[in-house]
């Protein structure tokens, strides 16, 4: 834009310059000069063309076919003066027009007074539209002054070359002044007082883009003769209109930036400079930067009671769009600071006060968040990190403190106790580092124990009791999967569960999997069945799980089988749980009992249980105690007396008919037998 | 028929065709239904209303790799720009999704290639009167 003001007052300048040499009292002339060139100026085949009418008034015509300014090029220009009157004190164009063709044609004003050295220009567009230069002399010094009214700035945008890769100026409306100081061929101030109204642009794709924009800008530029440098201010107001800059959208309400400083040899010092914006808090910054283009050499941001939710919704959260925080909410207040040396970051500072962290989708929160972080480079920092509450995956979490050590960009935390429900989680060793894969971690720890009552309430599922605890051996998260190396070992139903192979494919992305292989050893068959209402049963069973896979936390594959466990124990079952067995089984199963028989006691003696199920397609394909497919198979094998036997027959099922199956039979808390 | 329920209704037949088996994958079964599917395919429908007025204006396009893509930013108010950055990488993560899951019920996640751009045709092939679509070149073109 610079470049193009030039050009136009470098026009101007050269008609003044030549309108003083026609002063020379010619009645008459033609001059052509075929090129003039300047350092960033260029101006081919230019014709003079004066008429002097005698009576104190002429024309002037000046036509330029070509003006280069840098990769600027404007053809055909033309300035002409209708009415041109001159005389030994003044020269003065009435009636003159400027034309650059398909760029702009408007009516122009000179006026030259030799004895006070006093140039006036007025450029008229259009009827509400004008621009008033002035510039008096006097002696070495010398004052220059633009007011402008109702400048429309989409004119200028129109002396613009068509570029695919600017933003296009749309529309814009400019009011104000702008005061030039200088001596001899220095310029010592400058003053800008400038209200801009309406303003839209936008690129061709539309990813940066503003409309109806409102600025007030006001700048002060002032040279120091002392310190040999220019020491500058400059307050703009953002009071109306809204921008889009891809991805971030933003909406004026009279956001502040005030911006001081110095410059001094090609280095520009940012001093006590800031940044308001409404509804967020201020920004403060200072810096120093290389003119030459280097990086910033040096800057420091600091902020306090910024308000978390508005930063996060407007700033942050827009370039988080494809990752798990996409859908979280953010609020409560954070202090921060930061420093850069020669475009390097050297040290952060975050501190947060009651912060809350929720998912949109309740995967998970954390409330009441209080923090000291900081991090500086090449150093070790600790960070003391405290939460009230929260809830991870629907199991709540307690209050919780964490010394949290860093280094670059390396986290380690010895120990954390964490309390979940009724019990603790104890986490040692871990450690978080982020790299190109972005976050990876790793830890171990034990579960001390956990009621299943109040984990089963939590997780709003079937309620059991007993206790779980585990010990984890070692747990870690490589960017997308989290894999337990080593077994993971639970105790509940008065036995034991170990877990291996654990995996969590994309925990926190649309369709979580998880992989596992489960082995349950002496479960206590009358917890477990007292547990789901599914009448009584004594015994123990082992349940291998093998090749378990879940898709969004529900079964989609898996080779299950459940089988008495070994040794010595009351094996008895209830008629109850014969016929939800045989429920379970299908009709057919049901056809197998000898009904008449099943009346006369109340419980039976067993030998074996055993069921198999090998989960594909939605289908649970099912077996008993025999591992050889058979047309029926045996899920009770009778002992003792009395004993009784049940046999299935269906082989197949759905594995949604089986789980309603279940549902039924264990609401049915006193099943009748007929 | 309100207007939401038009578009589950367009969305479902979407899907159904999408499914129809494919020549280049005679085993594939892309009707298969998983827990994770569906919730996916959920996800899409409720989304799918909201995406439908950008469809139309020529903000957002069908991409060959049965994505979508904001085409013309331009044709969306300023304030509502954001949102449709959102919509459009919410909906590809769920057609990222969808077509990973297909792919890995069927135990072959190798098929995730092509079964993207079967859906990337089929998608093409049902698009409203009026909808922008990539075609080959990556040009954008009007049903």
């Amino acid at each position: 834009m610079g470049n193009r003001l030039i050009a136009v007052f470098l026009l101007v300048s050269m008609a003044y310059l030549l309108i003083i040499s026609a002063s020379a009292a010619y009645p008459r002339f033609a001059l052509v000069f075929d090129d003039i060139k300047g350092p960033f100026f260029a101006a081919k085949s230019i014709q003079v063309q004066f008429n002097d009418s005698n009576s104190g008034t002429a024309q002037l015509n000046i036509e330029i076919a070509e003006i280069n300014v840098q990769n600027y090029t404007w053809k055909n220009i033309r300035l002409s003066c209708n009415t041109f009157q001159y005389d030994q004190n003044e020269i003065l164009c009435k009636d003159g027009s400027i034309t650059v063709p398909g760029l702009f044609s408007f009516p122009i004003f000179l006026h030259f007074l030799f004895d006070s050295s006093f140039l006036r220009i007025n450029l008229k567009p259009s009827k509400s539209e004008s621009w008033h230069f002035t510039l008096k002399r006097d002696r070495n010094a010398w004052l220059g002054a633009l007011a402008i009214n109702n400048g429309q700035l989409n004119t200028i945008a129109g002396w613009l070359p068509n570029n695919e890769q600017l933003l296009k100026l749309s529309s814009g409306k400019i009011n104000g002044a702008v005061q030039l100081v200088g001596v001899d061929s220095d310029l010592k101030a400058v003053t800008i007082d400038l209200s801009i109204g309406a303003l839209a642009f936008a690129d061709q794709a539309g990813l940066h883009a503003g409309e109806n924009i409102a600025l007030v800008l006001k700048s002060d530029f002032e040279y120091s003769e002392q310190h040999n440098h220019w020491q500058w201010q400059s307050e703009l107001y953002w009071q109306a209109g809204e921008v889009f800059w891809q991805p971030v959208y933003l909406s004026g309400n009279n956001h502040h930036l005030s911006v001081h400083g110095v410059v001094d040899n090609g280095v520009i010092h940012l001093l006590d400079s800031s940044l308001m914006f409404a509804g967020m808090g201020t920004f403060n910054f200072s810096g120093i930067l290389n003119i030459s283009g280097n990086p910033l050499n040096v800057f420091k941001l600091e902020a306090e009671d910024i308000e978390l939710s508005a930063l996060f919704d407007q700033i942050l959260k827009p370039f988080l769009r494809d990752t798990s925080l996409a859908e979280v909410g953010v609020d409560g207040l954070i202090d921060f600071d930061l420093s850069l040396k020669n475009g390097v970051l050297q040290s952060i500072r975050l501190d947060l006060e009651d912060v809350n962290v929720i998912d949109s989708r309740d995967r998970f929160a954390f409330h009441r968040i209080n923090a000291h972080i900081p991090w500086r480079i090449n150093n070790t920092t600790v960070a003391d990190i405290n939460m009230l509450n929260g809830h991870l995956l629907q199991i709540p979490l307690g209050t919780i403190r964490a010394p949290l050590e860093i280094n670059e960009f390396n986290l380690f935390l010895p120990q954390l106790a964490l309390p979940v429900l009724d019990g603790i989680l104890k986490l040692e060793d871990f450690s978080a580092t982020y790299s190109k894969k972005g976050w990876q971690w790793e830890f171990n720890g034990e579960l001390e124990p956990v009621s299943m009552a109040t984990l089963t309430e939590a997780l709003q599922i079937q309620q059991m009791h007993g206790t779980l605890s585990a010990f984890i051996p070692d747990v870690r998260y490589d960017g997308s999967n989290v894999s337990v190396n080593g077994v993971l070992q639970l105790s509940v139903f008065d036995g034991s569960v170990v877990i291996h192979n654990l995996k969590l494919i994309e925990p926190m992305g649309l369709a979580p999997h998880l992989k596992a292989d489960i082995a349950m050893r002496d479960l206590d068959l009358e917890l477990l069945t007292r547990t789901f209402s599914f009448g009584k049963v004594e015994g123990r069973v082992d349940i291998d799980v093998r090749h378990l896979e879940l898709a969004n936390w529900e079964p989609i594959h898996f080779d299950a089988r459940l089988f008495s466990s070994s040794g010595s124990y009351s094996r008895r079952i209830s008629q109850a749980a014969i016929k939800n067995i045989s429920a379970l089984g299908g009709e057919g199963a049901v056809m197998a009992i000898q009904r008449s028989f099943l009346r006369f006691f109340e419980e039976f003696r067993y030998s074996e249980i055993g069921w198999r199920c090998a989960l594909r397609l939605n289908i649970c394909y099912m077996g008993g105690i025999e591992s050889e497919p058979r047309s029926s198979y045996t899920l009770v094998n009778g002992g003792g007396i009395p004993a009784i036997t049940v046999r299935g027959y269906n082989r197949e099922v759905g594995w949604q008919e089986l789980i309603n199956r279940l549902r039924r039979v264990t609401r049915e808390n006193d099943p009748v037998i007929q | 028929m309100t207007n939401r329920l038009k578009h589950y209704v367009l969305l479902s037949l979407f899907i159904v065709f999408a499914l129809v088996p494919l020549t280049g994958l005679a085993q594939a079964n892309l009707e298969i239904n998983t827990p994770a599917i569906t919730s996916i395919k959920q996800s899409m429908q409720t989304r799918h209303s909201q995406l439908v007025e950008f469809y139309n204006s020529g903000a957002v396009g069908l991409t060959k790799d049965g994505m979508i893509a904001i085409r013309d930013a331009n044709a969306v108010p300023l304030a509502k720009r954001q949102l449709v950055n959102t919509l459009v990488s919410a909906e590809n993560q769920d057609r990222n999704a969808l077509y990973r899951e297909i792919a890995r019920a069927n135990n072959h996640p190798e098929w995730e290639p092509k079964i993207r751009s079967t859906f990337g045709q089929r998608w093409i092939n049902m698009a409203r009167p009026g909808w922008w679509y990539q075609k080959n070149g990556n040009a954008w073109a009007q049903k």
